[in-house]
């Protein structure tokens, strides 16, 4: 163990000297100085390389074709539904990459032995994760800003107001953001990279698709049998005067002549089925996709024309149908009444009831009709205009953003307490 | 950083007392304990998978120990773990580097995340490179880095802070012969500075050239005082050899000297230079053919494997 090396070493080159700020304690918080640098570092390693820049320029190839194909068919008339295709377009792009980055974020970093560094340094946990939830998510942004020209030029089409358009692409971002955390709370949670990207997407299809199916689902559940019953006057056990005298008295309208205790009654029970959706409405509700749509413009699918709107489209239409999920079943559906032959035969015996009139008019059948057609016209317009829901969907997105974001800066302290199983520190 | 004749007092970087660490039902580090003075490079020696690895986590404030005390730099990890982190230069054993980023940025950002300002840190990335002898890599991708040099790349990186304490994990892992000198200078020059060095390392030739101490580990546990007395006797052991070995066992048994025949001569304790001149000198004056005297070889390689614990 002989030291003597050390003297035919050249004197230590002169040292830029440097007085990083002490620091005490252990924070965790994130700081706008250590989040911007994440930021800058990430967005700086994942710099596509020149196959990446191909398939971003594939994937945007196709999304813009689609987006020119829109707008060559649209109709001159005023149309949401272009508006909203790219709406879609950007949520779905926004979907597939800002998670999947993030969802590699944190485990590839172990697993290349850059993690650790990083945790050693002044940056807290907060930082480091904020930063990579911010730098995956501005890949989406990016990919927002790159589809704007066809977004500005189908908004202008789309008959919605600035800021109604500026709300639902806000609602995007943060459905976009939110999944992208959960992307990366896979991260620091699975040890392989596949694993956690596996399961950020499904976390994303249990959110879109898994909730319309247990929607369907339980529908199931809250379907009622209310076992009808009707009742009848049995006609089997008429005798031949009774009958006749019924069917004359049906002809001709008059039914003084009856004598009630001639006629027995049966009852007949028979099953009708109601879904009460009103009860399990908040299922879809918790969807992001409903959120986002649920904070789009309302069309009235009667004045929408004076309103200076486009014809009801997608978005207006999903509003509809949940809206219709959200009413349950129809009020007269669910006030049925039984129908009791023998109590109606009993009125008119009576007189309490009036009797038919054989002769309608074409105009009272007409009346008839119109106003059948006016309370579906009225269910419908209730339905487009009741007010938006996004509020349980927003509440999801937001606990979902909290809570992964708290499950990332967790696991990102140091000192460990215990690691992801399967893997080492460095 | 140079030491100053008014250095307080605590000369203790690193004092560690019964450490202990598991994960799962697999004692990675049972009970180990020791400390790294200012100044002196101490050197961390055991089998792979003895947890030494471990230890050096615990140390750095990046996992917590089950049981025992840790103090670096007068902070305890426990309550103080951003004053352990902020004091520790670490260089970890896995080789990681951002490989679409250039090898100043990398160490420009690394400063940048130390709170040093931009300039400052770009500054000092860049005298950090050529201290490591990278300069002229500094604005080429880390991914064109052989191994050797990502690894010098992870050492600068570890100094970018101007840390008091360094911890080195394998530092000479993938060196080719003219780094592993250029290491152990490096290594020299940090304690020169007044930094603590902790470095651990399988080539203990080149430990015994770099070190002042020596911390032996096996399965777990650190071993102190034995393994202690083991160095600080293999550093006595001086071999002689000669033309006529049976002369030089006859002349040294007449000589009443206690020693350990070999077929080309004898192994033997001396207590230090002056006394190893005046040997040779008595040997020479028998009459003995001395033609190859001098320390046995690396102390720590013979403590090592006198050690004799089963590998994992």
């Amino acid at each position: 163990m002989s030291t003597d090396t050390t003297t035919q070493t050249p004197p230590p080159r002169p040292d830029v000297p440097v007085s990083p700020p002490p620091r005490t304690g252990n924070p965790w918080m994130p700081t706008p100085h250590g989040v911007s640098l994440m930021m800058r570092i990430e967005l700086r390693r994942r710099r596509p390389s020149a196959k990446g820049y191909v398939f971003y320029g594939i994937l945007f190839a196709i999304v813009i074709a689609i987006c020119i194909a829109a707008a060559v068919f649209a109709p001159p008339e005023l149309s949401s539904v272009n508006f909203e295709i790219v709406l879609i377009m950007v949520l779905g792009v926004g979907m597939l990459i800002a998670p999947s980055l993030s969802a590699t974020s944190i485990n590839g970093d172990s697993g290349e032995g850059v993690l650790a560094p990083l945790q050693m340094s002044h940056l807290t946990a907060g930082d480091i994760a904020v930063g990579k939830l911010l730098a995956s998510w501005v890949v989406s942004v990016v990919a927002l800003v790159a589809l704007s020209p066809f977004l500005i030029y189908t908004f202008l089409n789309s008959g919605w107001r600035w800021n109604e358009a500026l709300l639902t692409v806000g609602a995007i971002l943060l459905v976009v953001l939110t999944f992208t955390a959960v992307g990366l709370a896979w991260s620091s949670i699975a040890a392989r990279a596949v694993a956690s990207v596996a399961l950020a997407h499904l976390t994303t299809g249990f959110f879109l698709i898994g909730t319309l199916i247990v929607f369907g689902v339980a529908s199931i559940l809250v379907t009622e049998e209310s076992a009808s019953r009707d009742r009848y006057i049995d006609w089997s056990t008429l005798d031949q005067e009774a009958s006749a005298a019924l069917d004359e008295a049906y002809m001709t309208g008059d039914y003084s002549q009856l004598d009630p205790d001639d006629y027995t009654c049966i009852e007949s029970d028979w099953p009708m089925t109601i879904t009460h959706t009103d009860r399990i409405a908040w299922i879809l509700l918790l969807n992001p996709a409903v959120m986002i749509t649920e904070s789009a413009p309302v069309v009235d699918p009667v004045t929408w024309e004076e309103d200076g709107r486009a014809a009801p489209g997608m978005f207006a239409m999903i509003h509809s149908l949940i809206s219709d999920a959200r009413l349950g079943p129809d009020e007269e559906v669910s006030d049925f009444q039984a129908y009791d032959e023998c109590a109606e035969l009993q009125g008119m015996i009576d007189g309490t009831v009036p009797t038919y009139d054989e002769d309608m008019t074409q105009e009272e059948i007409d009346a008839f009709f119109a106003a059948d057609e006016a309370e579906q016209n009225e269910r419908q317009q209730r339905l487009a205009n009741l007010t938006p829901a996004p509020w349980i969907g927003l509440g999801v997105q937001l606990t979902l953003l909290i809570g992964s974001m708290w499950i990332v800066i967790r696991r990102l302290r140091v000192p460990y307490k215990k690691l992801r199983t399967g893997t080492r520190v460095a | 950083m140079t030491i100053t004749e008014d250095a307080p007092p605590i000369t203790e970087a690193i004092a560690a007392q019964g450490v202990a660490r598991s994960f799962g039902d697999v004692r990675a580090v049972e009970d180990a304990t020791l400390s790294v003075r200012k100044g002196e490079v101490t050197a961390l020696i055991g089998p792979n998978g003895c947890g030494k690895t471990t230890l050096m986590l615990m140390l750095a404030g990046l996992l917590r120990p089950h049981a025992g005390q840790i103090r670096v730099a007068g902070a305890d990890p426990r309550t103080d773990a951003a004053a352990v982190r902020a004091a520790i230069g670490w260089m970890p054993d896995q080789l990681g580097s951002w490989d679409n980023l250039t090898c100043l940025q990398t160490l420009t950002l690394m400063g940048e995340a130390y709170r040093i300002p931009k300039g400052t840190a770009r500054e000092r990335g860049m005298a950090l490179l050529e201290r490591v002898h990278l300069g002229e890599f500094a604005h080429r991708p880390a991914r064109v880095l052989s191994r050797g040099q990502k690894q010098r790349l992870s050492l600068a990186r570890a100094l970018v802070h101007d840390p008091q304490v360094l911890l080195l994990d394998e530092p000479a892992n993938g060196l080719d012969p003219r780094s592993r000198v250029e290491l152990r200078i490096l290594v020299r020059q940090f304690a020169a500075e007044g930094r603590a060095v902790l470095v651990s390392s399988h080539v203990l030739a080149e430990l015994d050239e770099m070190v002042d101490e020596a911390v032996f580990m096996s399965k777990g546990r650190t071993l102190g005082e034995q393994a202690a007395a083991m160095v600080a006797d293999a550093r006595l052991k001086y071999r002689i050899d000669a033309i006529q070995p049976a002369a030089l066992h006859a002349a040294l048994t007449a000589g009443g000297v206690d020693f350990e025949p070999t077929p080309t001569g004898a192994v033997t304790r001396i207590a230090d230079e002056p006394n190893a001149a005046q040997a040779l000198a008595w040997l020479i004056r028998q009459g003995i053919e001395v033609h190859r005297f001098g320390p046995v070889g690396s102390a720590l390689e013979q403590t090592y494997m006198a050690m004799n614990e089963e590998r994992r």
